[in-house]
């Protein structure tokens, strides 16, 4: 297996065209399609499907932006076109993701969220090493996702697989490498982490919004918070995880304040690393300031801010994260 | 008023005495309209189903045919097969003309357009994420034609309801391929012509009660089944 490649695709799409000249998936990787309703990103993994043409030759694992519920029981909707091992394999998908128990009834008679988890236990019991997920978590409850996005997670290991979304946790969830698509064009490919924290443009980060995202493992839990070793520095963040669990710690730009010099103690966050600044660039109206604390943090300040704080490249900082701001998505 | 009071009086008497000549009639008529529905609803509605999910080259042409087939005159149909099975037509040989065959033969033609058609149509009126949904199950074409049939259950018994209400109202493909020779190709429709054109008007509107009574038994029937599937 070679994993995915999108090459040449050109058509029309809404009032303009969309454009890709090459996306590659590596084996065993999963891209995230990221992006703004309407960008092209179902398009694109429709094609990727097989089913962006007049005649479809479908080609992988797919599910559907909104899978349909088909006449008869939920164990209908879930075996539609699997053969015995697949559905073997589905069966297990329903119980993890906790359908097991409302399979016998009617599936048109379950929820919205029931029905998608359905609709994932089917598609990812097929045995295509190609997956393809549409929106796989829009219709979930907050308090589902956690569950279906680590059987997700585990199902996904070693295929290659793509996944649209415009949540940023679940893109930290899922990815490996992101793609942002902004009016039916790809304009930045690269790993998250690095899309979020360092976006290409303004049409990037109006999308994205720029943000940090670190990876690290769990080692103490004070509920509702989670404290993440990220190397050097710890981020304390909301989430549910267990100490050993690999997580992610994600916080926008804007929730982190930079303060001149070396201060401890800053107010009420729990989060509060020495740092230097990197790099500054302007974003927009804004300026984007990236502090290497360990590892690297960007902020969003003013350009006023800046001159206040007489900041340049060297500077000596402290930024501060107040806890409540930061996610602790497990990974 | 008199007169029509006479003929309503006459038609109960005959359906009260429903002698064997009735039942024989009665009896043709579910035979050749029952089959040729039967027919016309296994070959219509998958064919009908794959029109309607189908991609492939041709399907426009198929769905003019199928379309035009719907609106075609039965005594038209009833003429074409007449040609084919004529003496020296080219089935002459198997002396199928004017027998119930040849009558299930006709309304099948008849039926098979009106199955599609309507099954088409309800295919097609699926939500587009139903049609997204099937094509992503990686079925195979038969695969797929079962199951858009089995989402558009409703349409599909709409659909034998209506090739069944074509065929048994129908006069002129079965008067022209069957003959309407009595105790052997007369059905309840050509015994109603046959009857007022001789001014029996008693029993043709007796006959006409039988033919109302059994559309309304098949399509309760019908009904029943379609509202009977879970939603």
């Amino acid at each position: 297996m070679t994993g995915l490649v999108l090459e040449a695709v050109d058509r029309p799409l809404g009032s303009g065209r969309l454009r890709v000249d090459r996306l590659e998936v590596p084996d065993g990787e999963t891209l995230v399609l990221f992006g703004p309703n309407g960008a092209g990103k179902s398009s694109l993994l429709r094609i990727a499907a097989g089913l962006g043409g007049r005649r479809h030759h479908l080609a992988a694992a797919y599910l559907p932006q909104r899978p349909h519920a088909f006449r008869g029981s939920g164990a209908r909707t879930l075996t539609l076109g699997l053969d015995e091992e697949a559905v073997a394999r589905a069966e297990h998908l329903a119980a993890d993701l906790g359908v097991s128990a409302v399979l016998d009834r009617p599936a048109r008679s379950l929820s919205g969220g029931e029905r998608q988890r359905i609709a994932l236990a089917r598609v990812l019991a097929r045995p295509d090493p190609v997956v393809l997920l549409d929106e796989p978590f829009a219709p979930l409850d907050a308090r589902d996702r956690g569950r279906v996005a680590s059987v997700v997670a585990r199902s996904l290991e070693g295929r290659t697989a793509v996944v649209v979304t415009h949540d940023l946790e679940t893109a930290v969830m899922l990815g490996d490498r992101m793609a942002v698509m902004v009016d039916g064009a790809v304009r930045q490919v690269g790993p998250v982490d690095e899309v979020v924290r360092l976006p290409l443009d303004e049409s990037v980060s109006g999308v994205l919004g720029a943000g940090n995202v670190a990876r690290g493992t769990v080692t103490a839990v004070d509920l509702p918070l989670a404290a993440v070793d990220l190397g050097e520095i710890t981020a304390w963040g909301i989430g549910d995880a267990a100490v050993g669990d690999g997580a992610a710690a994600v916080f926008g730009a804007e929730a982190v304040t930079v303060f001149a010099g070396r201060k401890t103690g800053a107010g009420s966050a729990r989060n509060t690393w020495p740092g230097r600044v990197e790099g500054i660039r302007p974003l927009g109206r804004l300026v984007e300031v990236v502090v290497d604390a360990g590892v690297p943090v960007v902020a969003l300040l003013t350009p006023g801010s800046i001159e206040a704080l007489q900041l340049h490249v060297g500077s000596a900082v402290t930024v501060a994260v107040k806890a409540t701001a930061v996610r602790v998505v497990p990974r | 008023m008199e007169f029509i009071w006479d003929v309503v009086r006459d038609a109960l008497e005959v359906l009260s005495a429903f002698g064997g000549e009735l039942r024989e009639v009665i009896w043709l008529t579910l035979i050749v309209s029952g089959v040729a529905t039967a027919i016309g609803v296994v070959i219509g509605v998958p064919l009908g189903a794959l029109l309607g999910i189908g991609r492939f080259r041709g399907r426009g042409l198929l769905t003019a045919i199928v379309n035009t087939g719907m609106g075609i005159p039965p005594v038209l149909a009833g003429l074409l097969l007449l040609l084919l099975l004529w003496n020296e037509g080219p089935l002459g040989s198997w002396g199928a003309l004017f027998t119930p065959g040849a009558m299930i033969a006709a309304q099948a033609l008849l039926a098979i357009p009106i199955a599609a058609g309507v099954t088409a149509g309800a295919v097609r009126g699926l939500v587009p994420d139903a049609h997204e949904t099937i094509a992503s199950l990686g079925l195979r074409t038969r695969g797929r034609v079962a199951v858009a049939i089995r989402e558009a259950w409703p349409g599909v018994i709409a659909a034998t309801a209506a090739a069944f209400g074509r065929v048994v109202s129908e006069v002129g493909a079965v008067l022209v391929v069957g003959g309407n020779v009595e105790g052997e190709t007369r059905v309840l429709t050509t015994a109603i012509v046959q009857e007022s054109r001789q001014a029996e008007f008693g029993a043709a509107l007796a006959l006409g009660i039988v033919l109302f009574a059994i559309a309304l038994a098949v399509n309760g029937v019908l009904t029943w089944i379609q509202l009977r599937e879970p939603r």
